[in-house]
């Protein structure tokens, strides 16, 4: 149940439990994730996999056990420290900045990374054009919006750069979000159910762009309930049911083994 | 009749263009931290009354002007650093009072430095006063206008063209998850402060030539630029210029119609109408979606 030997373990989850009160939400659960796949997270709903989500990215403390990163222990980080060491996620319900365009969405996060926790006097980016700011700053200010129209695009909501974030759809929203966490180059990328909500065509982008993070490097960990695309985009799976793992192997593996159909998928894999 | 409306409105312009420069200041630390900021007005004070002890004392007028508004600035900062910051845990209402005691701290400390006498300072530039429509501007007006535009310019530039002020906005729109990219709340918020504070103080500075400088002036200005703020809605920093102006142009009319025991009085009836029948205020935005 853990790391496989020879490859190189980026997030390491050892252990852990959360219980709230009486209910056990994660009990004991141990796997690893590693640069460059795709890692499924199964499970029916009150499974534990938001919990678990919450715990790798610092929301909450896990009763016993602990998360670590390249070695690097997060657990009893806070949820900003967490995130600076390189783990990004999503959210069920997109989460957006309004009052934001959607590429100044972009824009803010790859800024917030390029200048740090500092701020030093930003650069003026529509004002450089007319002559004011270094050729270099000019430079980097280009190279920040093409970058950011780049992420738009891989997403597939180039054409909506300059629209405001609350004039978005609920499917828009969610591609908007996923190219905001990749303009980060997370090392961890958590991604809670992204193909909820969406139509044909945003789920073949979101898929397109976890493909794209995985060649990129990224570990990432998807959690979703449409087992068919989550089966046919994840390297390897782990099935989580009442909180504990009963399952961890190749998507075919997986989606064979009969303890995990008769908890879980039934007839859905048919 | 209709020329001494007209003078009015023009002396109510004037009055509005200071209000909008501290309703400015209520704007900036509404939306960077979601306090109201009581003791906005007393930045107003300081930056006034600095430059009028200065100017007495001898220095340039328009060095003393900027010295007034950089100390202002440095006030703004210990604020937040001394009593904001290290209550940042507390509720709400325990910071609003915290910015009502800052508010009287800072008032009875100009009491003992400069005591009850007014301060005059000389208007930035001599000159006629300039007509208008048959109406009157004091030279100082082009300063105070002047300065109007100069601060909401350089707002709106901040805001909608830079990459720190997009990162201030996408703050105001979701500070933890903001965060988690790196944007420091904390470092904004401590800016928040010293930029409203540094803006009341200019608004100080250039409307001492007109009113002269009193230690208690902060009080007014400080309940005139809330109202202003409101007004225009308190998210908005147009809404700020905006409620600035309606409400030094009303004060005037209805001072001048009826009596100046009115102007305050009107000013507040306002309020009271927009609450009821706008509570977001002339510009703010209805409601924010979760």
């Amino acid at each position: 149940m853990t790391a496989i030997p020879g490859a190189t373990a980026t997030l390491e989850v050892r252990s852990v439990t959360m219980r709230f009160g009486g209910v056990l939400a994660v009990d004991d659960v141990s796997f690893s994730a590693r640069t460059g796949e795709v890692l499924g997270v199964m499970g029916p709903n009150g499974a534990g996999k938001t919990t678990l989500f919450n715990v790798i990215s610092g929301v909450q403390r896990p009763t016993s056990g602990d998360v670590s990163l390249r070695g690097m222990r997060l657990t009893g980080r806070s949820v900003e420290d967490v995130a600076s060491c390189g783990v990004t996620r999503t959210f069920q319900t997109p989460v957006m900045f309004w009052g934001l365009t959607v590429r100044e969405s972009v824009e803010v996060a790859l800024a917030a990374r390029e200048f740090g926790g500092t701020y030093p006097p930003a650069p003026l980016r529509e004002l450089a054009p007319c002559g004011l700011g270094s050729p270099g700053r000019r430079h980097a200010q280009a190279a920040l919006r093409e970058r950011a129209d780049v992420l738009l695009a891989g997403a597939g909501i180039a054409a909506m750069a300059d629209r405001a974030t609350e004039s978005l759809a609920f499917g828009e929203e969610r591609l908007l979000e996923l190219a905001r966490a990749l303009a980060v180059e997370p090392t961890v990328l958590l991604l809670d159910e992204p193909l909820s909500g969406l139509n044909p065509d945003e789920v073949d982008a979101v898929i397109a762009s976890i493909r794209a993070a995985r060649t990129g490097g990224v570990a990432v960990l998807l959690v979703e309930h449409a087992v068919g695309e989550l089966l046919s985009v994840a390297d390897r799976v782990v099935v989580l049911d009442h909180g504990r793992m009963i399952a961890e192997g190749s998507p075919a593996q997986v989606a064979a083994d009969p303890v995990v159909i008769d908890a879980y998928i039934g007839d859905e894999l048919e | 009749m209709m020329a001494s409306l007209w003078q009015y409105v023009l002396s109510g312009v004037v009055d509005g263009a200071i209000f909008a420069l501290v309703a400015a200041g209520f704007v900036l630390i509404y939306q960077v931290t979601g306090l109201i900021n009581f003791a906005q007005g007393e930045f107003a004070m300081i930056g006034a009354m600095t430059a009028a002890a200065l100017a007495t004392a001898g220095m340039p007028t328009l060095a003393a002007a900027g010295i007034a508004v950089l100390a202002a600035a440095v006030v703004g900062a210990l604020c937040y650093l001394l009593a904001i910051r290290p209550a940042r845990k507390s509720t709400g209402v325990t910071l609003i009072f915290i910015t009502l005691g800052l508010d009287v701290a800072l008032r009875g400390l100009a009491l003992f430095v400069w005591g009850t006498n007014p301060l005059s300072l000389n208007a930035f530039s001599s000159g006629n006063a300039i007509a208008l429509f048959g109406g009157a501007l004091p030279p100082q007006a082009m300063w105070v206008l002047g300065s109007d535009v100069i601060v909401f310019a350089a707002l709106y530039v901040f805001f909608r063209h830079t990459y720190a002020g997009t990162a201030v906005r996408a703050a105001v729109a979701n500070p933890p998850i903001a965060s988690t990219f790196g944007i420091p709340l904390r470092t904004f918020a401590f800016w928040s402060f010293v930029v409203a504070a540094a803006i009341g103080g200019l608004g100080g500075v250039m409307i001492a030539p007109i009113t002269s400088a009193t230690y208690d002036m902060g009080l007014t200005l400080g309940l005139a630029g809330f109202v202003a703020a409101v007004l225009g809605g308190l998210d908005s920093l147009p809404g700020a210029l905006v409620g600035g102006f309606v409400l030094g142009i009303v004060e005037h009319v209805a001072g001048g119609l009826w009596s100046t025991g009115w102007e305050q009085g009107v000013g507040f009836l306002i309020l009271v109408l927009v609450l009821v029948l706008r509570p977001q205020g002339l510009l703010g935005r209805a409601t924010r979606r979760a």
